[in-house]
């Protein structure tokens, strides 16, 4: 079982990673091959902590080696919370919104507003290695009420980041979105609002006398179809 | 004329049914004379046998630098020798608090900088008076909704993955361990934590509901005003003294103990469901002493590597025993369904716990082999160790220690006076129910019959079996140091135990007795060999009945058929 999850798992991330699927370096490798490959000699991961929660691998002016420049700054303001899930039916967790698109080598600066008492992240993962390290992974974590403010660039290619709560089964209820560089690749699934589930639920089926008597209906004037058209002929 | 020969036709067919039955017993796997030989099971390292990549290593990943004896950040802690110990900065971080550790020691662990505050040594004895601890709801081997696989994933023995929900101290970052596997990370785990909290402290403890269903904490047994300073309901029990705490919400609790003892806290939400999928912990009240900094949180349960200054006063050592049950009926419930409704339907108008019975039996969240991983007791002779145990399961615990006499020093946290205490070998707790056990291991034939690896186990038989196979459950040992290896792992005389450490084995697919000394003998016997000439002889008689009947009805017909044209 977990060796499926894990399968699973490294093949999105190889997925969502145009570096990774470019290279084709299996996921399990990435860590080792990616830096030096790179010609970058030492790696430190950038932690800001405190109280309020952490900060991990900010990046406010390191550029992608496929940019020349920032392209442009965005700005926005992320929500987290429970009330966010009101309105995805079966949710519990929820961002207010669940889709971004930005522009190749964008700076984007996030305010990660946590509305619940209880910790939430907003984790971007598929970034480029070398710049948010070992795994390619940018995360603000609230620990509770209020917010924090961090800023990335995200690389030249086309490409849909998962961004998600990666608190236990908070991915799963809800809290999962997709940042979109380029137009990015595609959708992931059971984003709320956006994607169906891989593993939906299944619910009973309320076939009222209405729907029954609507099916029988139409079924009969099949059969009147098939029946006008011999008479047709 | 076509009477007689229907006649000989219904004749032919009776002799051909006879025969029919003088063939059937050759082919229908009844021991004839020779009954068939033994299958041969190969030995477990042996390249031809398919299963061997799913043997697991008997310790497990093993982290060398956490089993040797420190100092971090002042805190002293203890050398654990078994294979898989607590992190021992965690172990320092829970001792000073999280506000008063080092970042470096901080950063070795996952917790949160607010897991464990420890403030304000009002009565001037050397130890924090204001302690404020918070514990999150981390739900484990759940379902997702991307794919037919559970996460964060925790197996309690090889290749099992139970539905579980436990209260977990405040931790940050990720639940996994890291982006490639789905494997939780060390403090999501069961148990619930064990607590300890000095008598006399404030101790708040919140509890962020980081879950997706509404919990409480109710400290059973713990001595807590029924209303904490606010006047707001403080017993955890929602239909009495207050709403529970729903999802992303969070509620903290008041207490400033005045009793000591190992005492109980879970869930109070549909008790019977939420108590058994894992929202229970061991909470202890230590008795007061100048310079008393408590390990706030015991991980696992288990090897407690930092012992209050009254348990060092008159034990050598001190284990946290934590008694679970499992019924994998209820906690598969969070693995069928996604969302949330379907769950609480399913777990609360559904299941039906009276006619449940359970499947897994765990001490300190794991089952027989892992339980040798981080659950031994290691001794040596002429020790004093403490066993603080509770029973957590939906059915009463019958725990027998092999080769020893221990003595029931507490009941419930209540300490018995000297002349009333019993010494036992079968220890006998109901559901919740605490004991305190004091083992001495003087060789006397009676507290200890000498050095040796000694079972500890449930005697309530079940208990010490996974899904029904056996040896699994809550079977653990009391190692003696003579007789504990280099990795931590107890030496045995007896057959190898690492064929316990392969899936299949739990799955029922492993004779049991197939790689013993003797195979032949217990092993499984091969299927028997359908031989060639009886299966001819069955077919073509089979043939002949089925020509013979269509024979029979064109003759019927075809006279029906005559009739009718006249």
């Amino acid at each position: 079982m977990s060796r499926k999850a894990m399968t699973v798992l490294a093949f999105g991330l190889w997925w969502v990673n145009p570096i990774m699927a470019q290279e084709s370096i299996p996921a399990q490798d990435m860590v080792i091959k990616a830096i030096p490959l790179k010609g970058v000699s030492k790696v430190r991961i950038r932690h800001r902590m405190d109280m309020d929660g952490m900060v991990m691998n900010e990046n406010k002016d390191r550029l992608p080696f496929g940019c020349k420049e920032i392209s442009e700054d965005v700005q926005f303001t992320v929500h987290a919370g429970r009330k966010y899930a009101r309105k995805f039916n079966g949710k519990m967790f929820a961002y207010d919104q669940q889709e971004w698109n930005v522009k190749p080598c964008s700076r984007i600066t996030i305010k990660f507003v946590n509305d619940d008492h209880i910790r939430h992240q907003f984790m971007i993962h598929g970034l480029l290695p070398y710049l948010y390290p070992p795994t390619g992974m940018f995360n603000i974590e609230v620990s509770g009420p209020g917010s924090k403010t961090a800023s990335l660039i995200v690389s030249d290619q086309p490409k849909t980041h998962l961004v998600h709560c990666e608190l236990a089964q908070h991915t799963e209820y809800g809290m999962k979105a997709q940042l979109k560089v380029a137009g990015g690749y595609g959708d992931l699934s059971s984003v709320p609002g956006i994607t169906a589930a891989k593993t939906p639920d299944y619910y009973e089926v309320d076939w009222t006398a209405n729907r029954l008597t609507i099916l029988v209906g139409a079924g009969l004037l099949g059969v009147l179809v098939i029946f006008a058209l011999q008479k047709w002929k | 004329m076509k009477s007689k020969s229907v006649l000989i036709i219904l004749l032919s067919m009776a002799i051909l049914v006879w025969i029919v039955t003088l063939i059937f017993p050759l082919l229908d796997g009844r021991g004839g004379i020779d009954a068939p030989s033994t299958v041969k099971v190969l030995p477990k390292n042996s390249t031809e046998n398919s299963e061997t990549d799913q043997v697991e290593k008997l310790c497990g990943s093993m982290r060398e630098e956490w089993r040797t004896e420190k100092e971090i950040d002042g805190v002293d802690i203890n050398e654990s020798s078994r294979c898989n110990p607590d992190n021992p900065w965690a172990i320092a971080a829970f001792v000073k608090g999280t506000n008063n550790v080092s970042m470096r020691t901080l950063m070795n662990t996952r917790l949160a900088s607010d897991a464990v505050l420890k403030n304000n040594d009002k009565d001037g004895d050397g130890d924090p008076d204001e302690i404020h601890i918070t514990l999150e709801v981390a739900e484990l081997n759940g379902s997702s909704p991307d794919g037919d696989f559970v996460l964060p994933t925790y197996n309690i023995a090889p290749g099992i993955q139970p539905g579980l929900w436990v209260f977990a101290p405040k931790t940050r970052g990720m639940a996994m361990i890291d982006v490639f596997s789905t494997e939780a990370i060390g403090d999501l785990r069961a148990p619930s934590p064990v607590i300890r909290v000095e008598q006399g402290d404030t101790i708040k403890i919140t509890l962020e509901n980081t879950h997706y269903l509404p919990h409480t904490i109710h400290l059973h047994g713990v001595d807590h005003p029924y209303l904490d300073p606010k006047g707001k309901g403080n017993d955890g029990v929602p239909f009495v003294d207050g709403s529970p705490v729903l999802p992303g919400e969070s509620k903290t609790y008041w207490i400033k103990p005045r009793q000591t003892g190992t005492m109980f806290y879970h869930c109070h939400v549909q008790t019977d469901k939420h108590l058994m999928m894992g929202l229970q912990g061991m909470f202890v009240v230590e008795e007061n002493r100048p310079n008393n900094w408590l390990q706030t949180f015991n991980v696992g349960a288990g090897y407690v590597r930092h012992s209050s200054v009254a348990v060092k006063e008159s034990y050598d050592q001190e284990y946290d025993l934590h008694y679970q049950s499992i019924d994998k009926e209820l906690n598969s419930i969070v693995q069928r369904f996604n969302d949330p409704r379907l769950i609480a339907r399913e777990m609360n108008r559904v299941y039906d716990m009276t006619d449940a019975s359970n499947d897994y039996f765990l001490l300190n969240g794991h089952s027989f082999p892992y339980t040798l991983r981080d659950s031994i007791i290691t001794v040596k002779p002429d020790e004093k160790i403490k066993m603080r145990i509770v029973n957590g399961q939906d059915e009463v615990l019958s725990l027998h220690t092999h080769g020893h006499k221990a003595t029931i020093t507490h009941y419930d946290g209540v300490k018995q006076p000297e002349a009333n205490r019993i010494t036992r070998d079968v220890y006998t707790l109901s559901p919740a129910q605490r004991i305190d056990l004091q083992l001495d291991t003087v060789n006397d034939g009676l507290h200890s019959y000498g050095p040796g690896v000694w079972l500890f186990h449930n005697h309530a038989e079940k208990g010490i079996s996974t899904d029904g196979r056996g040896p699994g459950g809550d079977i653990s040992m009391i190692v003696y140091q003579s007789f504990l290896k280099e990795d931590g792992m107890p030496m045995l005389q007896g057959s190898d135990i690492t064929r316990f450490l392969n899936p299949e084995f739990y799955a029922g697919k492993v004779p049991i007795w197939g790689q013993s000394s003797e195979p032949e003998l217990l092993g499984e016997p091969a299927p028997m060999i359908v031989e060639v000439l009886p299966t001819v002889a069955l077919g073509l008689i089979l043939g002949l009945l089925l020509g013979l009947v269509i024979w029979l009805f064109l003759i019927v017909s075809n006279s029906r058929g005559r009739k009718a044209h006249e």
